[in-house]
């Protein structure tokens, strides 16, 4: 075969080299790994997953079960790629799978001696002793499909987003006629095909449409689309979605890689996606050799490639004469048509003719006969036809490819989410999708429309009604164009008349090695055994067997298995049902679902107007939720640790200023603004003076701290309020909840302007000097006059300058609020005068050394009596949360309360995240260090802990902290560790 | 362990060559073919994990000869089918993780107490520190398990390394790996095999275990109640347990006690199988839905999750861009897995509580409890709640294990909040 | 479910908003309120914002078995439509 020029709808003439399993082959440009590779008469693309047996080709799309191949060179390969998608390229290097070392010669493959031991739930009943994990390496290294990829060099994804009025999914026949006359009505239209050509199985099946040969006709309707602006994506797959959004997946050339994901946003969808065929059970089905009919046929009249030369069909419907007879034209020998319908035999119409041609030419035409066994060792030799009624003889008949077509099952699963449902139609031995929603609609062979003039007449239907869903009329002229002409037009792939057979009648001993699901290598006897075992429900049967939960996502397997179960059962079909198929209706690698996403864009960083000066400053720079701040700067420091005390110890020694931008600030405004507040924190604000600020603390609904901040009073009616930084979009929406609900109709607006202030905060005994020096003789009067807890509106280089008198250090300390733009020229200025900048470590040392508190301390968990807030609340204000926190537990003495800690010997180190316990004991812990540092200014280690309330400063604990070093005793101190009276922050 | 030899065969190796010489008829059905009876001392509503469990040893341990679990659907239907099979007991709170250790040691042993192969696989579960500032809260947790004696260990970046090399903490991330909290006891568990394996020792200890049998109502006569309603028609009951997971909210509103629990969507979702390459359950939380917890099936798919779909649904039907969610974090964090192609989703129902832990308790009256409540950590406690939910129904008092899951705690504030998540289930 | 209309935005995709809580049984107590929630397999009324957007407060009444829409309104404001 190979040296000839292959012609078909695919290919075209050149040659492209690639390897299999370290051997080159050449193909022609359009070829698929697997057509390339029949072509060259290969035979074998891998062994199955658990008997290890040899095996071919069975399709010639993504319902491929065993010709999964391994593509690429280590560490990158992508692994279970199928070969009938696969489009070869140049230098392309490609393995086959689940053998080992070879795939001739397999040590594993000696567990095909073991058949019937390996039945379904083999591993539920043994493997036991001493231990599951004793087996669990050996078996994970044989199951597991292809090699893991160690890494993943593919392009970065596309992601495009469409809207249109109507998608159409499916260019075969009934997507073609769907899209035009949605196109005709003026719907924008999208059409998407799976295939990197349109037409279906117009591509083999030929016929007449519309006057025209099959093939023109559906390039004269793309050409249409094109011109009235409809758009065609090709090698692109419908993979997801529900109303109002379907996301496709293009994947060019069947390799994850420059694949693009589209979200589109239809009015109206159409399902267009044909239908799978299926094949028949019978002894030794999955020898190399034994085939889809119509897969046989794509591979023919796309690549040219006859995929035997010998062939016996086995069918249970009219169709396969006529794919007889064009097998037979190109070249073929058609050996024998087994057909397992007794009564076509003088059957009148294109079909009867057909096979009285075909027996003419030589092939023997068998009714009411079936295949019974496959024969060959290791590939297909001959099959064993038997009569499916009487006592007949079984023949022998030597043939190198078995073409079998038990029917089709409709292509639903994108019709089966938001309300539908799936229902066996006997007719065609298929199950449909019922009860659809306006906005989507089935079509053509997806709907169990199986003769061409049925499928265009309902594809042209369908078209028109998602137009109409879409809001266009389709009363126009052009809409009706063409519609009756296509009854006429026929081939000889009229109604299959098909009449359902799933498998050949076997000895019981022989189902072990009739397949159902080739992937996973479950057979009739597997569904038996688990029949026996109680196993009844298909859903029950699909979980202990792995029937269809392979790759090809039980394309060809789902539908067999339910049918087989029902004989086995003695139920019907309908009533057995089938399972419940999930997105993504086509497997979707991991990168292309995760869209742009990923890398520098997963979860993209905030950062703040001094970003820039940080980044170029050495400063070392961390995340905060999503915010981006400094650590500590390189200079001060080689490490955290270093740094952060050099710069913690300089601002109590002079002064240093930090990147406060991230703080959360909320604008309050409107005549009810102070009321409001009232009602939202532990404190009044009503009673805060212009100009003034006060630290304030607010509830969650079950009486849990949520949040503190400062509130300051603009105006009258006009406040700001601050927030933890990242805590501020949930503390807006906590506030307009409130603002919605309870105090529905009042006159409160609430704007985030965290973004719109940046912050830099200025500590130190020097700070007040450094800031008259910076901001000039208009400051200096209103700076002197700045009390603690007072602030100043202004202007610094002409824009909006706030100064607040405000302290997270316990010194003397202001909070600047600039405008981002002049951030970077404030913050040099201040550097200039003098304030060092100092990063989040030391932040952290100086606020604990003054027992300030962080979501260490405001955990959700913590109570305004675990924080020593006794007083805020004895005020009585009555606000949001007050009422749960009269719960009895919140009283008792385990509760905790803030205190702090020192270690007993004033020396030792102990960190935030040990347990508490009394001396005494060392199981059952009494509370834990939130925070711990140590501390420059008192030269020990200092900590914050939630201690339980019995336990006074007497008590002698020890810090727990078994994961990471010992036990540290420690002394229970006030939480404020340094200048407990607070002289240097007022001075 | 008292064998029925009517309804099981012990399993074991020898078992297997005695059936393959026997040809077909050798095994017995695991549970089904029991006929439902108008009378029992215990009906238990729901065969998923909890129910099957509570039956198991309400038989087992308590001797109850009359138990049935009437069953809606069908056994292991719902979330302990629906899970990523996950089991760990790294819990903070010492009501939480002494409850899930007594879970992980019976798992430990469960494949051999129920003569069925549940695939225990310790292969550690590793929560990732992402940030400085997630080292004090592992610690705590960490130092909160030691303490209680369940083992655990904090790996910074070289025994991480060391430990996981697949996931190549070194590398740069948007959210640099610092460290892990590595429970090696933890790891995975066969989802389905739970349920059967339950369903199969319940049965060989005379429960029924009655599938398509739904309950309706509860039938009562003022002090207590008599039975339950089913579309089976009226089956008198000494006492009910309702382990209906999801659905525990409605069955709430069917007694008329409005619980504190909202019904949310779990999705999960599996690639297609690869040959061995992660050995451990890595977890992953970076803000931003950035959830991610993922493991190899012994089949070799990545098995992963992430986030609560976010409002409450009973569809099973899970929104897209979650399923993004999961994919971008998975990505980040092992980039290797990039072409690797997703095969399914799933998701399950979930009972989400004000306080992110369960309720195990009598509702309304005396002789109706619930075992309810699991959020999404359902699987990894089905031995313990089982055996203690038993025990609350037998002798009618609690024992200690689960005596802070009462339904009064919310009331009296003794809240379980593993999270400080408040009384907001999609922040649980 | 993957739109919600926003009385004010019209339909957006569910990633704008944000699921707040399920609506208590009653008025009652505050306890009753935070924690009590009346299960329903038809109906769920609920709160969500549309925090990526308007950040309108809304009211929502869905039903949870089949995810219908069946009423978003503003919290106070008239009712504007069911599912897209």
């Amino acid at each position: 075969m190979s040296g000839d020029v292959r012609h078909g709808t695919r290919v075209g003439s050149g040659s492209i080299r690639f390897s299999y399993d370290g051997r080159e082959y050449s193909g022609q440009p359009g070829d698929t790994a697997a057509s390339a590779l029949l072509a060259q008469g290969v035979r074998f693309f891998g062994r199955s997953v658990k008997y290890r047996r040899l095996r071919g080709v069975l399709a010639a799309g993504p319902e491929e079960p065993n010709a999964l191949l391994t593509v690429g060179e280590r560490p990158a390969v992508i692994p279970n790629v199928s070969a009938p998608q696969l489009a070869i390229r140049d230098g392309l290097a490609l393995r086959s799978q689940n053998r080992w070392p070879t795939l001739q010669r397999d040590l594993a493959s000696l567990l095909q001696a073991g058949g019937g031991f390996f039945g379904a739930g083999f591993y539920y009943k043994t493997f036991m002793w001493p231990s599951w994990r004793s087996y669990e390496s050996i078996i994970r290294r044989l199951a597991g499909l292809g090699e893991a990829p160690g890494a993943c060099e593919t392009p970065p994804i596309a992601v495009e987003h469409l809207s249109c009025d109507v998608l159409v999914a499916g260019a075969g026949a009934a997507g073609l006629a769907a899209a035009r006359a949605a196109s005709r009505a003026g719907a924008r239209v999208v059409l998407c095909e799976r295939e990197p050509a349109c037409g279906g199985e117009l591509e083999f099946e030929g016929g007449r449409i519309e006057g025209q040969d099959a093939l023109p006709w559906a390039a004269a309707t793309l050409a249409e689309l094109a011109a009235r602006g409809a758009r065609l994506l090709t090698e692109t797959a419908v993979v997801g979605g529900s109303e109002g959004q379907i996301v496709l997946h293009a994947e060019p050339g069947g390799l994850p890689g420059a694949s693009t994901l589209y979200r589109v946003r239809p009015r109206s969808f159409v399902i267009a996606m044909g239908a799978v065929e299926r094949p028949i059970a019978f002894v030794d089905n999955d020898r190399p050799g034994v085939m889809l009919l119509g897969a046989a046929e794509r591979y023919f009249a796309r690549y040219g490639v006859s995929v035997g030369r010998d062939l016996v069909l086995f069918a249970n419907h009219d169709r396969v004469y006529a794919a007889a007879a064009r097998l037979a034209a190109g070249g073929m020998r058609v050996r024998a048509i087994v057909d397992t319908r007794s009564d076509m035999v003088g059957a009148a119409g294109v079909a009867a003719s057909l096979r009285v041609e075909l027996e003419r030419r030589g092939t023997a035409c068998l009714a009411g006969h079936a295949v019974v066994a496959a024969e060959g060792a290791r590939e297909l030799r001959a099959v064993r036809v038997a009569p499916l009624a009487g006592a007949g003889t079984v023949r022998r008949i030597v043939c190198d490819a078995l073409l079998q077509s038990g029917g089709w099952s409709p292509c639903v699963q994108a019709g089966l989410q938001e309300g539908g449902a799936r229902e066996y139609s006997p007719g065609l031995g298929a199950f449909l999708a019922q009860a659809q929603p306006q906005w989507r609609i089935l079509c053509g062979a997806a709907n169990g429309h199986l003769e061409l003039g049925a499928v265009l007449a309902d594809g042209e239907a369908a078209g028109e009604q998602a137009a109409r869903h879409a809001g266009h009329s389709t009363d126009l002229p052009t809409a009706a164009a063409g519609r009756d002409e296509w009854r006429g037009g026929n081939r000889g792939d009229g109604a299959p008349r098909l009449a359902a057979f799933w498998r050949s009648p076997a000895p019981l001993k022989a189902e072990k090695r009739q397949f159902v699901d080739l992937q996973n290598d479950v057979t009739v006897a597997d569904l038996r055994a688990a029949l026996a075992e109680g196993f009844v429900d298909i859903e029950h049967v699909k979980r202990y067997t792995t029937l269809g939960i392979g790759t090809e996502q039980g394309a060809t397997s789902s539908v067999l298995g339910a049918a087989i179960l029902a004989e086995l059962k003695g139920e019907g079909l309908d009533k057995v049902g089938t399972f419940r198929s999930r997105a993504p209706y086509r497997p979707v690698a991991l990168k292309a679902l995760a869209g742009l996403r990923v890398g520098p864009a997963y979860r993209t960083a905030r950062r703040t107007s001094l970003d820039g000066w940080h980044a170029a400053n050495g400063a070392v720079l961390e995340s905060s939720g999503l915010w981006m701040r400094p650590r500590y700067y390189r200079s001060n420091g080689d490490d955290a640790f270093t740094a952060g005390i050099a710069e913690a110890s300089r601002v109590r020694a002079s002064g240093g200023i930090a990147d406060g931008s991230t703080l959360g600030k909320i604008e309050i405004a409107g005549p009810d603004a102070s009321g409001f507040l009232d009602s939202m924190y532990l404190t009044r604000a009503g009673t805060v003076k212009v100009g003034r600020s006060k630290y304030m603390v607010n509830l969650r609904e079950d009486g849990m701290v949520l949040d503190d901040g400062l509130v300051l009073r603009l105006a009258p009616d006009r406040f700001l309020a601050t927030t933890s930084s990242g805590h501020a979009a949930h503390m807006l929406s906590h506030f307009e909840h409130y603002r919605d609900t309870e105090w529905n109709g009042r006159a409160v607006t609430l704007t985030d302007v965290t973004e719109a202030w940046a912050v830099i905060a200025a500590a130190g005994p020097q700070s007040r000097a450094a800031l008259e020096r910076v901001l000039g003789p208009d400051w200096r009067g209103s700076l002197k006059s700045l009390g603690h807890m007072d602030f100043a509106d202004g202007r610094f280089e002409g824009r909006d300058l706030r100064v607040l008198r405000a302290s997270f250090s316990g010194e003397l300390a202001y909070e600047l609020h600039c405008r981002p733009g002049i951030a970077v020229t404030l913050w040099r200025a201040l550097i200039a005068a003098g304030l060092a900048p100092y990063g989040l470590e030391a932040l952290d040392i100086l606020r604990v050394e003054k027992g300030y508190l962080v979501s260490s301390e405001i955990n959700g968990e913590t109570t305004p009596q675990d924080l020593n807030m006794d007083g805020l609340l004895k005020l009585g204000n009555p606000c949001l949360g007050r009422e749960l926190l009269d719960r009895p537990a919140f009283h008792e003495p385990s509760r905790p309360r803030l205190v702090g800690v020192r270690a007993r010997d004033g020396r030792t180190k102990f960190q935030a995240g040990a347990q508490l316990t009394t001396e005494d004991e060392s199981r059952h812990a009494a509370g834990h260090v939130t925070s711990a540092v140590y501390s420059p200014a008192l030269g020990e280690w200092v900590g914050l802990a939630l201690l339980a309330r019995r336990l006074g400063e007497e008590a002698r604990i020890v810090a727990r902290d078994p994961l990471r070093g010992g036990d540290t005793p420690l002394r229970v101190v006030p939480p404020v560790h340094f200048d407990p009276a607070g002289e240097r922050m007022k001075s | 362990m008292a064998l029925n030899k009517k309804t099981r065969r012990a399993y074991s190796v020898w078992a297997l060559m005695r059936a393959r010489l026997a040809g077909s008829g050798y095994w017995r059905p695991l549970w089904s073919g029991r006929k439902l009876k108008d009378a029992y001392d215990v009906v238990v509503v729901g065969a998923g994990g909890h129910g099957l469990a509570t039956a198991f040893h309400l038989a087992r341990d308590h001797g109850l000869e009359r138990v049935a679990v009437l069953e809606k659907r069908l056994v292991g239907y719902g979330n302990v089918g629906r899970n990523t099979t996950i089991v760990r007991s790294n819990y903070l709170l010492p009501e939480n993780h002494c409850f899930y250790e007594d879970s992980l040691r019976r798992y430990e042993t469960l494949s051999k107490d129920l003569n069925y192969n549940v695939m225990y696989s310790p292969r550690g579960v590793v929560d990732l520190a992402l940030s400085d500032d997630d080292f004090p809260a592992l610690a705590r947790r960490g130092n909160a398990m030691l303490l209680a004696g369940i083992d655990v260990e904090l790996m910074d970046i070289a025994a991480l390394e060391r430990f996981c090399p697949q996931l190549e903490p070194r590398r740069r991330r948007r959210f640099p790996i610092l460290g892990a909290l590595v429970q090696r006891r933890g790891g995975t568990v066969r989802h389905d095999a739970v349920a059967w394996g339950y369903a199969r020792a319940a049965t060989a200890h005379g429960v029924d275990i009655i599938e398509d049998c739904e309950v309706t109502g509860v039938r009562t006569n003022g002090g207590g109640a008599t039975g339950v309603e089913t579309n089976r028609g009226y089956v008198r009951a000494e006492r009910i347990v309702f382990a209906t997971a999801g659905h525990t909210g409605m069955i709430g509103t069917m007694l008329g006690v409005p619980l504190p629990i909202e019904t949310h969507l779990l999705q999960a979702m599996v690639t297609e199988p690869v040959k061995p390459l992660l050995h451990t359950v890595l977890v992953y939380v970076s803000p931003g839905h950035g959830e991610v917890y993922i493991s190899q099936s012994d089949r070799g798919g990545l098995v992963m999750g992430g986030h609560l779909d976010g409002f409450p649904s009973y569809t099973r039907e899970g929104r897209w861009d979650r399923l993004e969610d999961v994919a971008q974090g998975a990505v980040e964090l092992l980039p290797q897995i990039g072409a690797i192609k997703v095969l399914r989703q799933w998701a399950g129902t979930n009972d989400m509580t004000m306080d992110g832990s369960p309720i195990i308790d009598r509702l309304r009256y005396d002789n109706v409890f619930v075992n309810a409540g699991w959020c999404y950590g359902g699987f990894k406690t089905i031995p313990a709640s089982g055996a203690a939910c038993a025990t609350l129904v037998a002798t009618g008092s609690a024992p200690d294990l689960i005596k802070p899951y009462r339904l009064s705690r919310f009331a009296t504030g003794h809240l379980l909040d593993e999270r400080g998540g408040g009384p907001f289930p999609v922040r649980q | 479910m993957t739109r919600l209309i926003c009385p004010f935005c019209g339909p957006r995709e569910l990633r704008e908003f944000e699921f707040h809580k399920t609506l208590p049984a009653g008025p009652g107590s505050a306890f009753s309120r935070t924690y009590e929630r009346i299960d329903r397999p038809e109906l769920s009324v609920e709160h969500w914002q549309h925090a990526e957007g308007c950040r309108g407060w809304l009211l929502v009444r869905r039903n949870p078995s089949t995810g219908a829409v069946l009423e978003t309104r503003l919290l106070g404001g008239a009712a504007v439509g069911g599912a897209p």
